[in-house]
C-alpha cells in the first residue's frame, strides 16, 4: 500500500500551553514518546526528541498550526477547535481539561439584559470566543451586538458596557468572585487529539498514536 | 500609493510562468494520450444553473451584471462541464473524455493566508462507470502527478456507498430520524471522528449498526482493509460499492500502482455529490490534499441528461509546493541564457531579423537586440 515512508522523520507535535499542558505532557509520557525537556520547558519552546518534536504553542493558534501542515498533530480544547473553525481532523475525545461556554449577567443587574432586549430589540454580549457566541445566539434566534474582547471580560457587564458575558469556566469562580451568575450553557469543551487531514492519511503514526490515547485515557 | 492586487490574487512573473507552463504541458501530454480532448468553460456562470447540479465548493465569488442576473465566477469545473455536457451534447451516445487547465475562484477569509484564484488541472469521464473506469481516473490521477515530478505522494480512496447503506438501514429500521442522519454525514464531511463515534453511541442505534459505523472511519490500509471493511459491514448487508472497490483495488494493484494508493474510510468529501468512488491525494509536507475526485453518477440527471460520470481535479500551486518540498522542482531549461542574440544594424534591419529567423529555423529561439540595449 501507498504508506509514505516517514522512518526518517520526526513526529510533528503541538502541545497547548497552559491549563491542559501537564496532562497533556503526562499522557505522551505514558504513550511512550520522549518528552525529555518538557517537565520543565522554562522559554523553551521547541524539543527535538527522539522520533518526535515538540511545540508548545498557545491553545488558540493550536488549530493553525494543525491545519496548515505546520504539525502532524495534536491536543488542542474543542473550544479552540469550534472557534478557529479551521479544516483538521478530530481522532479522540481525551476526556479531560472539561469546561463549559456560558452566558453569565451581573447578578445585581438580572433581568436587565432582558429588559434591554424587551425594549430595545438587541443585548451586548462581550466575548472571546465571537464565532462561538454567533453561532450560539443564531441558534437561539436572538439579536445580538457581539463585542470581541481579549481578556479579563467578565469587566464589561460590571461596567455596563455589555448586558451578558460569554465565556469559558471549569469551576465557576472568577464568575462568582465577580458577582456574575450563570444564566445558559453555550457548549461543553475537553481535550481533543487532532490530527492534520494529510498527516492522518498519510502517516500512520498519527493513527497510531490516537488509538494509543483514546486507549489511555 | 503602492498599487497592490486583491489579497489573494497574484501575478506571475517569468521564472514561475515557465515551470507552471511546463508542469502543465506535460500533464496535458500525458492527458491527451489516455484519449482526453481539451475543453474551457467561462469564467462567470449562473449561481442558480449551478447550485441545481450540487453543492458548491466553500464560498464562491458573487457579483450581479447588468441584466440583474446573480452570477459566481466558477469556484471548480466539475459542476460546470456537467451543465455544458447537458446544455451543449444532450445524447451521449458513447463515453465522452474531458481534460481542462483553468484557473477557478473561491472567497477566503481575511488573514487565513489562502489564495482566491488557483489553477485547477482534472479530467471528467463521462458515460463509463464500473471498476475499470473507477481505475481509469485513479491511474490517470497517478501518471499526471507523476508527470509533473512528483515522487512521493499517495492517492487515498474509498467508497461513499457503505456509509450511505449503513445511515440507510438505521433509517429504514426506524432506529433514527433524516436529521440523525445529516448529522452523521456533516460530522464525516468535518473529519469529526469523536463526532461521529458520539453519534454512533445514541442508544435508538441497533448495536451492530452502531459498532460498524464506529469502526468504518477507522479502516485504511492496502488489499486487506477493503476485507475488514467487508467483514464490518457484510453482516449487516451494507455493502453498496464493496465489490466495486475491491476490483478498482486489484486492477491498480495489478498494474503496479498500489504503492501510490491506499484504501481509507475517513477520505469522506466535504462535497455532497459523490455516489461511489472518492479519494483525496497526499504529498508528505504538504499539509492540504494535492487534489480530490470520485464519482457522482447523479450530477448530470440533475441537469436533465442521464449518464454516470467521474473524475478528479488538482491544484497546480499545490504540486508546485510539494515538488519544492521534495526538493523535485525542476530547473526550466529555457532561461535567458540560451536564447541567441542577434544584433540589429538600425541602417539595415532586415538582415537582423533575416538571421533571427534562420536561427529559429535551425530551432534555437532567438532575440534581437540593439548595442543600446546592453547598457
Amino acid at each position: 500500500m501507498g504508506e509514505v515512508n516517514t522512518k526518517d522523520s520526526r513526529l510533528k507535535i503541538a502541545v497547548p500551553k497552559g491549563a491542559l499542558y501537564p496532562q497533556s505532557v503526562e499522557l505522551f509520557a505514558k504513550a511512550g514518546l520522549d518528552v525529555s525537556g518538557l517537565d520543565d520547558p522554562g522559554r523553551q519552546l521547541v524539543f527535538y526528541n527522539q522520533g518526535v518534536e515538540f511545540y508548545i504553542v498557545r491553545p488558540t493558534d493550536i488549530p493553525v498550526f494543525v491545519s496548515y501542515g505546520g504539525v502532524d498533530c495534536a491536543i488542542c480544547g474543542k473550544d479552540s477547535l469550534v472557534e478557529a473553525a479551521l479544516e483538521v481532523v478530530e481522532l479522540a475525545d481525551l476526556g479531560y481539561g472539561a469546561c463549559r461556554f456560558v452566558v453569565a449577567e451581573p447578578e445585581q443587574a438580572l433581568g436587565a439584559a432582558e429588559d434591554a432586549y424587551r425594549r430595545l430589540g438587541i443585548m451586548r454580549i462581550a466575548t472571546k470566543y465571537p464565532r462561538i457566541t454567533k453561532e450560539y445566539y443564531d441558534r437561539e434566534g436572538v439579536q445580538v451586538e457581539i463585542v470581541k474582547m481579549h481578556g479579563n471580560i467578565e469587566l464589561a457587564p460590571l461596567c455596563g458596557m455589555a448586558e451578558r458575558i460569554v465565556d469559558i469556566t471549569a469551576t465557576g469562580t472568577t464568575l462568582r468572585e465577580n458577582n456574575l451568575v450563570i444564566v445558559d450553557e453555550v457548549l461543553q469543551s475537553t481535550a481533543r487529539f487532532v490530527g492534520n487531514p494529510a498527516s492522518v492519511r498519510i502517516d500512520s503514526r498519527v493513527r497510531g498514536l490516537a488509538e494509543e490515547l483514546a486507549v489511555l485515557v | 500609493m503602492i498599487p497592490v492586487t486583491p489579497r489573494g490574487f497574484k501575478d506571475i512573473l517569468p521564472e514561475e510562468a515557465r515551470w507552471r507552463e511546463s508542469i502543465t504541458m506535460g500533464v496535458q501530454k500525458v492527458l491527451s494520450s489516455w484519449g482526453y480532448a481539451p475543453i474551457e468553460t467561462p469564467t462567470l456562470e449562473v449561481l442558480e444553473v449551478l447550485e441545481q447540479g450540487g453543492q458548491l465548493a466553500k464560498m464562491p465569488f458573487r457579483l450581479f451584471d447588468a441584466d440583474g442576473a446573480l452570477l459566481v465566477l466558477r469556484p471548480d469545473v466539475t459542476l460546470p462541464i456537467a451543465r455544458m455536457v447537458a446544455s451543449r451534447l444532450e445524447e451521449i451516445t458513447k463515453p465522452l473524455r474531458f481534460r481542462y487547465v483553468q484557473s477557478v475562484f473561491r472567497e477566503e477569509e481575511s488573514l487565513r493566508a489562502q489564495s482566491r484564484e488557483f489553477t485547477q488541472i482534472g479530467v471528467e469521464s463521462i458515460g463509463l462507470s464500473g471498476a475499470a473506469a473507477d481505475a481509469e481516473v485513479i491511474l490517470l490521477l497517478v501518471e499526471a502527478l507523476k508527470a509533473c515530478g512528483l515522487r512521493d505522494f499517495t492517492v487515498a480512496f474509498c467508497t461513499v456507498g457503505v456509509l450511505r447503506d449503513l445511515l440507510d438501514a438505521c433509517l429504514r429500521n426506524g432506529e433514527v430520524d433524516d436529521s440523525w442522519r445529516s448529522t452523521v454525514l456533516a460530522a464525516c464531511h468535518e473529519n469529526n471522528l469523536v463526532a461521529v463515534r458520539r453519534l454512533a453511541d445514541d442508544a435508538r442505534i441497533d448495536s451492530r449498526h452502531a459498532a460498524a459505523l464506529r469502526g468504518l472511519l477507522d479502516v485504511r490500509g492496502g488489499r486487506e482493509a477493503i476485507d475488514a471493511c467487508r467483514r464490518l459491514v457484510e453482516p449487516l448487508g451494507c455493502v453498496d460499492g464493496l465489490d466495486v472497490l475491491a476490483q478498482t483495488y486489484d486492477i491498480i494493484d495489478q498494474l503496479g500502482a498500489a504503492e501510490h494508493v491506499t484504501v481509507d474510510f475517513s477520505v469522506m468529501s466535504a462535497f455532497d455529490y459523490y455516489t461511489g468512488l472518492v479519494f483525496e491525494a497526499y504529498a508528505p509536507g504538504l499539509g492540504v490534499p494535492l487534489g480530490s475526485g470520485g464519482r457522482y453518477d447523479r450530477m448530470l440527471e440533475a441537469y436533465g441528461t442521464n449518464a454516470p460520470a467521474a473524475g478528479f481535479a488538482f491544484g497546480l500551486e499545490r504540486v508546485m509546493h510539494a515538488l519544492l518540498e521534495q526538493d523535485a522542482a525542476a530547473d526550466v531549461v529555457t532561461d535567458s541564457s540560451v536564447i541567441e542574440e542577434v544584433i540589429i544594424d538600425v541602417s539595415n534591419p532586415i538582415a537582423a531579423f533575416q538571421s533571427a529567423a534562420e536561427l529559429r529555423r535551425q530551432g534555437k529561439p532567438a532575440v534581437l537586440v540593439t548595442t543600446r540595449e546592453d547598457c
